[in-house]
């Protein structure tokens, strides 16, 4: 529990919140080597894939468990660390319940390396370990690795030894930083009765600051405590021996819950304390020590308590169990009313005490009245719940005219302070009943539905006959996973549906790019039919094919349309003066070989199917460049 | 596919086999209440749930079995179980509410708005959520699939997301209701709630078989309620049958 705004241990989240880590470090890194050509690529990382599954790997699962300390107070925590070398498990392993000790998962940390061509991997998992009392701890981890079997590391031991009040010399000499205080109003107390203890924790006049502060242990053996809470505007200075300290006082609102000899404490707790830096003297210059950070661990002498049981002497019959002290005012209304009419009986009794344990006497004596089920609301008026008032309301109907009055009225209460019972008695309220004649009596809940419209309500309705469909007890639709991912597609779909009609309208808005496609398309489809028209001997359709792709794919590229696309545009183009040398060559010659094909247009398959090729590339090599 | 077949087909007959037996078990019950033997007939009904098996006409006979043998919070218990099964069923709640108005002390009963909820099943209420959203995203699709048809489906889609939204909205106070509001039924004569989770705490207020409580906490054997009237109290779980909300 911390009771303390952030704020005040701000400087502290550095060193003691605790953090997950995680820590990823890479040793080395395959830098692969760009080819040109993609068949290339594909078997390099084929070469690499096999490389690295017939690398050694190393598989020595080792598993260790070490901790920080092996010796704390109780109120101190320690760091628990389980270290896998080789196969680790992909989560945190659940640690085995240990009585007195609190496990809390902190982080993880994980390493790979490759040493000489042999992989390894630690990882290490971190707990902080928080005893709930003193004495001797054994730690025994079993972990699962990532094979599924079993490892268990050398258990460990923790000591952690009980934490005790400074003595009444230590106090007076000044030489305890911080100490803590629990002190109770009463040493005897009846069972049932509320009080406030008072936690007061002492810091030194040279404390600069603290925060942290964390009760670790409030054993308030047969009391129901409440929440613990800083008295506002209750801090003071006072002299302790030889120093002065500043008091913060706590409320530990407290019932006793059953009677007996009671111990409450020793409270525990722990805090860390900023006390002036060794360094600073000397120094003038160091304006803004921010201090010496040092952690407190606190503890209370126990304060014995007897829990007295409530006189059977003088306790009214209906005494259903508030202790405290109270007050009482109730109402009744409407006065005047029909048989079956609803009247409102309001019963509002306030004080101080445990208003939980307030409740009406027992009514189902009362003849001539139904009586529904009262409603209650407590209003609270302390921050402790021991003060404030609590009011019921019921609703009755009267069931004959004869009915003259609703009846005296008392609530009965415990008074700690003076030792006796008191009964608070509200007067009989008159009230005038008058016969429903023909009027209906009021249904029930259960005889508004139709299955019982025809039964006169005297008994239930018959068993079944047919079993019906049976089920199994199974989890609701709503916590089974497959339900859940089932409704992810729609979603899917519909991301989907939408991807797709942007990369439409993107499309349908570029004409470029729509022409940049058909131009790819055309010039795939041309290749086929250039190698068909090389296999055929076709030499003429041959270069008007070809002339035309030239057109189209330097049409697109130039934006311009591929009917004015003529060998001269190679050399008077802006956007070709970025093309390399060699596809300007290569666009030139081809286009030669075009005019020359009208004039000497028989050539053999081999030449066509080269100039096929040639042309492939050229164009490979003119659709990188910048249009 | 053979083997897939020859797997199944197992399956298949111990589930036929299964149905039959809790059918035969199921009719040796209802002779057993038809003979007058309430507390025999509930043991038998309540064998049968033992399996794991469970339909509201069978927590419907346990429960009146339940009521005939004098045990309220568990007739009542069993009503709700079957209500949560069927919670449109006419006579479960007839048989309900004139069960618990038998029931003495203090007790709780549902708000308006959780009988309103409670109208569909938790997995009734999801089906008609993820109907309404599968229909809803398939009018999304529609509409990016075939622009031209933005217009006509316009209102359509509005009114399936309006709908998806309250049906999600309802199933989630439903979901909320269900888990975490869970209801006590006391299941003893006379139990009485201690003030603190141990056997020698002070007693806080007496319950009677059939009250149903608000549960407030649980620690080890103790669940905490609160009764109608607002006081607070520890029983133990074998006073008690803890229910989900409805």
């Amino acid at each position: 529990m911390n009771i303390f705004p952030p704020e005040l241990s701000y400087f502290l989240k550095r060193k003691f919140v605790a953090k997950k880590l995680k820590i990823e470090h890479i040793i080395s890194r395959l830098h692969l080597k760009r080819f040109r050509l993609r068949k290339f690529t594909i078997v390099g990382f084929l070469l690499l894939a096999a490389l690295s599954l017939t690398a050694p790997v190393a598989r020595a699962a080792s598993f260790t468990a070490s901790l920080d300390r092996d010796t704390i107070a109780l109120g101190e925590q320690a760091t628990l660390t389980l270290r896998f070398d080789g196969d680790a498990p992909q989560n945190p392993p659940q640690l085995s319940e240990v009585p007195g000790l609190g496990f809390g998962y902190v982080g993880n940390q994980s390493m790979n390396l490759i040493i000489n061509g042999v992989a390894s991997s630690i990882v290490t998992y971190t707990y902080a370990v928080t005893p709930t009392k003193s004495g001797e701890f054994t730690i025994q981890v079993i972990a699962t690795d990532a094979n599924g079997n079993s490892i268990s590391a050398a258990p460990v031991k923790l000591t952690v030894t009980a934490a005790s009040a400074p003595t009444a010399a230590a106090v007076n000499s000044g030489s305890e930083v911080a100490f803590l205080k629990f002190e109770f109003p009463k040493n005897k107390i009846y069972v049932g009765e509320s009080e406030i203890g008072q936690l007061e924790l002492y810091l030194r006049d040279d404390v600069q600051n603290f925060g942290n502060f964390q009760l670790t242990g409030a054993p308030t053996d047969g009391f129901s405590p409440g929440k613990i809470a800083e008295l506002q505007n209750q801090r003071r200075r006072v002299q302790v021996g030889n120093r002065v300290y500043t008091v913060i006082p706590l409320a530990v609102p407290l019932t006793a819950a059953r009677t007996g000899a009671l111990t409450l404490g020793p409270f525990t707790a722990g805090a860390v304390v900023v006390l002036p830096s060794e360094n600073q003297g000397g120094n003038p210059f160091f304006m803004f020590n921010q201090g010496e950070q040092k952690q407190v661990t606190l503890a209370t002498d126990p304060v014995n308590v007897e829990s007295l049981p409530l006189p059977e002497q003088g306790r009214p019959a209906n005494f259903t169990g508030a202790v405290g002290d109270f007050t009482m005012t109730a109402s009744v209304g409407p006065t005047n009313v029909t048989v079956g009419d609803p009247v409102t009986v309001r019963v509002q009794i306030s004080g101080r005490g445990s208003l939980d344990a307030v409740q009406l006497p027992d009514q189902s004596a009362l003849q001539n009245f139904k009586i529904f089920q009262p409603t209650s609301k407590t209003e609270i008026a302390d921050q402790f719940g021991f003060e404030g008032k609590k009011t019921f309301e019921e609703i009755v109907t009267p069931q004959i005219p004869d009915v003259r009055e609703w009846p005296p009225f008392s609530f009965s209460f415990f008074n700690p302070d003076d030792g006796k019972y008191h009964t608070l008695t509200q007067p009989a309220v008159p009230l005038v009943v008058q016969s429903a004649g023909a009027n209906a009596q009021p249904t029930i809940a259960a005889t508004k539905n139709s299955a019982n419209e025809n039964q006169s309500a005297q008994d239930i309705l018959p068993i079944k006959e047919n079993l019906g469909a049976l089920a199994k007890n199974s989890e609701p639709l709503i916590l089974r996973p497959a339900f859940v991912a089932v409704q992810t597609l729609p979603v899917l779909a519909f991301l989907a549906s939408l991807i797709w009609r942007k990369r439409a309208d993107n499309l349908a808005n570029n004409p470029r790019l729509r022409r940049k496609i058909a131009v790819e398309k055309m010039v795939q489809t041309g290749i086929a039919d250039l190698k068909k028209c090389a296999a055929e001997n076709n030499s003429e359709e041959f270069f008007a094919l070809l002339f035309r792709l030239l057109q189209e794919q330097l049409g697109e590229r130039l934006d311009c349309p591929a009917s004015a696309i003529t060998e001269n545009v190679i050399d008077g183009h802006s956007v070709l003066r970025s093309a390399p040398k060699a596809t300007l060559d290569g666009l030139r010659e081809l286009f030669q070989l075009c005019n020359q094909a009208r004039y000497a247009p028989v050539r053999g398959t081999s030449e066509l199917n080269s100039v096929a090729a040639q042309f492939a590339k050229t164009i490979v090599e003119l659709q990188e460049v910048k249009a | 596919m053979k083997r897939l077949f020859a797997s199944l087909v197992p399956l298949i007959c111990a589930g036929e086999l299964f149905a039959a037996d809790v059918t035969a078990d199921f009719s040796t019950a209802n002779r057993l209440y038809a003979e007058g033997k309430f507390s025999d007939a509930a043991s038998a009904y309540e064998n049968i749930l033992q399996t794991g098996a469970q339909s509201p006409a069978l927590l419907f006979n346990y429960a009146n079995a339940e009521f005939k043998a004098g045990n309220l919070g568990k007739a009542i218990a069993a009503y709700r179980r079957a209500e949560l099964l069927a919670p449109r069923d006419s006579e479960i709640r007839a048989n309900l509410g004139f069960v618990r108005n038998q029931v003495q002390g203090a007790t709780i009963r549902e708000s308006r708005w959780q009988s309103w909820f409670g109208v569909l099943t938790l997995n009734e209420g999801a089906l008609l959520t993820a109907a309404l959203f599968w229909v809803t995203l398939a009018l999304l699709v529609a509409r990016q699939l075939r622009p031209a048809l933005v217009p006509k489906l316009k209102s359509a889609t509005r009114l399936f997301s309006t709908l998806t939204i309250f049906s999600a909205s309802v199933l989630g106070v439903q979901a909320a209701n269900h888990f975490w509001s869970a209801t006590a039924v006391v299941v003893s004569a006379g139990a009485t709630a201690s003030s603190g989770p141990f056997d020698d705490a002070q007693s806080a207020f007496t319950v009677h078989d059939g009250a149903e409580l608000s549960v407030l906490d649980r620690h080890d054997n103790w669940v905490q309620v609160a009764g109608g009237t607002g006081q607070t109290g520890w029983l133990t779980v074998k006073q008690v049958e803890v229910l989900p909300g409805t």
